[in-house]
């Protein structure tokens, strides 16, 4: 009985890379948008500087009760605000393209288990996002940004729980795309709900009681918190609640969103509609 | 018997009627939603190193057999084995020993070029390094892909992107190959290099197992040794094609070249026992009288009788075969499947 040479056979790492060289190839095949991208990042800033600008420092944008700028707080926050984006769309997406390139079969035909399938196929997107994150913070710097005091242990622990806690809620949006094959729900969440409840232009505080609730249930809340007290210098431990609500937010949600991955896959097998788009 | 690598029991596939949120809504609120039969009980058993097809016509549901054992989709009963593998138990094992060739040629990425898709593959099949490398090499090379490796999917032709999808199924060196229509859309010449690909080299030659859905009576009785008739969701014929030949066509089939007719000799040939159709072809020569009757025995004598009888000239008289398209409209229009 011929199967692959077992002698052969890639570590599941090699499987992980070989998704991540292959968004990596089809983004690059794209010179013009992977050009604007970068583009877009220059804009961003300047936009936020002009509009930061126009408001006076407060207490409010600091969690020290000094006044900061605008500036400071809405920089680290839509820097930082990407990897909830890249986490909503790069799954749901990736399920998405696959499906209309009519890859989505014969990858699952692969022996490959769902959740390397699943979650490689994010992991261009974080680094693709790590990467236009630092460029965006050393654009910001010489308009105003702060980032003497940076904490960097602080910054690293919270870009890893960011990074787990947002994931999932990327795989349940991959769920439903692989169920109703669209993204636009998906899409609708992660840009209404983070700028308005997850605080990335106006500080928490300054929203109705309700809305700072829904607004703590949202992981990118606490990964903003982290990332603006890494950057005053704050350590680990001045922000360890919200670490420890991301880490648990990890924990919890990542196996349920696999497990709900796998369902929403199994319905699609049972209905035939794995192709459809 | 050859060891089964195959086997298919009791296996009924039905899908939903209704599609999207709208059903999707109606099911979670307890509602039936309508499905549609597409297999009915199918039983299987191919051997190991057995090249079998599977024929039918659009929508008769062979592809939907292949999606089956490649664990695209799920059975609603029965259960599947592939080298002894419960498809359905243990799917990611059962998938090692699988080669897909789809006939969806837009299974790869148009943006990368044959040599990035096939490495992208190749990585999650579980090949890597070295192995990988010279599989790819090996695979182009069996269809004539090589010079265009590097050159990006979205550039080839129809042709030249189902033949890299045959190179892809053989990466892995799989024990077993699914190939939904592989010559659909190629070339008549790389079409017959394909064909002899899977007998001489696949399964004379590796003893590989295959298993061929066409719609290609031709390709199928060519190359398989085996053919299972799919109609209407149910299998209506199985055996070697030769076999089919007589068991399905049930009919013995003369051509008989003939300077004249007349009535008596119709008469005659019209009264013989087992007697079935006769057509008369006028030629610019003579006439040819095409001849039907049950393959009974002392019938083929009573027929050279009835058409040499009392000197009429009989110049020619030779049996034609049953073509695969006789069997084939047989069990797939007479019989309906049902």
């Amino acid at each position: 009985m011929a199967v692959a040479d077992a002698g052969a056979r890639a570590p599941g790492l090699a499987r992980v890379a070989a998704i991540f060289r292959r968004d990596a190839l089809v983004a690059l095949s794209y010179p013009g948008n992977f050009a604007l991208s970068w583009l877009a990042i220059v804009i961003e800033v300047v936009v936020v500087w002009y509009i930061s600008r126009l408001i006076p420092p407060s207490p409010k944008f600091g969690s020290t009760g000094v006044a900061v700028g605008y500036f400071q707080f809405v920089a680290i926050n839509s820097a930082f605000v990407r990897f909830q984006s890249a986490a909503l769309n790069s799954f749901a997406e990736s399920i998405r393209d696959a499906q209309l390139t009519g890859t989505l079969e014969i990858v699952l035909a692969t022996p490959t288990q769902l959740p390397t399938l699943v979650l490689s196929s994010a992991v261009w997107s974080f680094a693709f996002t790590s990467l236009q994150t630092g460029l965006f913070l050393l654009i910001a710097i010489p308009f105003g940004l702060d980032l003497h005091h940076v904490n960097l242990i602080t910054a690293g622990v919270f870009l890893i729980l960011t990074v787990g806690a947002v994931s999932p809620l990327g795989v349940l949006a991959a769920s439903l795309s692989m169920v109703i094959k669209k993204t636009g729900p998906v899409e609708f969440i992660s840009s209404a709900s983070a700028q308005l409840f997850g605080g990335v232009f106006i500080p928490l505080r300054m929203l109705p009681v309700g809305l700072q609730i829904v607004g703590w249930m949202l992981p990118i809340t606490h990964a903003l918190t982290g990332f603006r007290a890494a950057a005053a210098g704050v350590p680990l431990g001045g922000v360890a609640s919200d670490a420890v609500w991301l880490l648990v937010a990890s924990l919890v949600l990542m196996p349920f969103s696999l497990w709900v991955f796998a369902k929403s896959v199994q319905k699609a097998r049972v209905d035939g509609t794995l192709s459809m788009y | 018997m050859r060891d089964a690598m195959l086997t298919v029991e009791h296996v009924d596939k039905s899908f939903p009627v209704a599609q999207g949120p709208a059903a999707m809504l109606r099911s979670l609120v307890g509602q039936r939603i309508a499905r549609r039969q597409v297999l009915f009980d199918v039983n299987l058993r191919v051997g190991q190193g057995e090249l079998f097809g599977l024929l039918g016509p659009n929508g008769a549901g062979k592809s939907t057999l292949l999606k089956l054992l490649a664990t695209l989709t799920v059975p609603d009963n029965g259960r599947m084995t592939i080298d002894g593998i419960d498809v359905q138990r243990d799917p990611i094992a059962a998938k090692r020993r699988i080669g897909l060739c789809t006939s969806d040629e837009r299974s790869f990425y148009f943006r990368l070029t044959a040599r990035q898709n096939m490495e992208f593959f190749g990585a999650l099949m579980g090949l890597w390094g070295k192995h990988l490398k010279k599989r790819i090499a090996e695979c182009v090379e069996l269809v004539d892909m090589t010079e265009y490796l590097d050159a990006r999917f979205g550039g080839y032709s129809s042709g030249m992107r189902v033949r890299l999808t045959m190179a892809r199924a053989l990466l892995a060196n799989p024990g077993i190959l699914f190939l939904d229509e592989p010559t659909r859309a190629v070339d008549p010449v790389h079409a017959e290099d394909l064909r002899r690909l899977i007998r001489r080299n696949l399964v004379d030659g590796a003893g590989k197992t295959v298993v061929i859905a066409t719609n290609l009576l031709d390709e199928a009785w060519e190359i398989c040794d085996r053919v299972a008739v799919v109609n209407h969701g149910r299998i209506v014929a199985l055996g070697p094609p030769k076999e089919l030949d007589v068991d399905l066509g049930a009919v013995a089939r003369y051509r008989v070249t003939l300077d004249e007719v007349d009535d008596d000799l119709l008469q005659r040939t019209r009264t013989i026992p087992g007697f079935r159709d006769l057509r008369i072809v006028r030629t610019e020569t003579g006439v040819d009288l095409h001849v039907e009757m049950e393959p009974r025995e002392g019938s083929l004598g009573a027929l050279m009788r009835a058409v040499s009888w009392d000197g009429a000239g009989l110049r020619d008289f030779r049996p034609i075969e049953a073509e695969p398209v006789d069997v084939f409209k047989k069990v797939t229009l007479h019989d309906g499947g049902r």
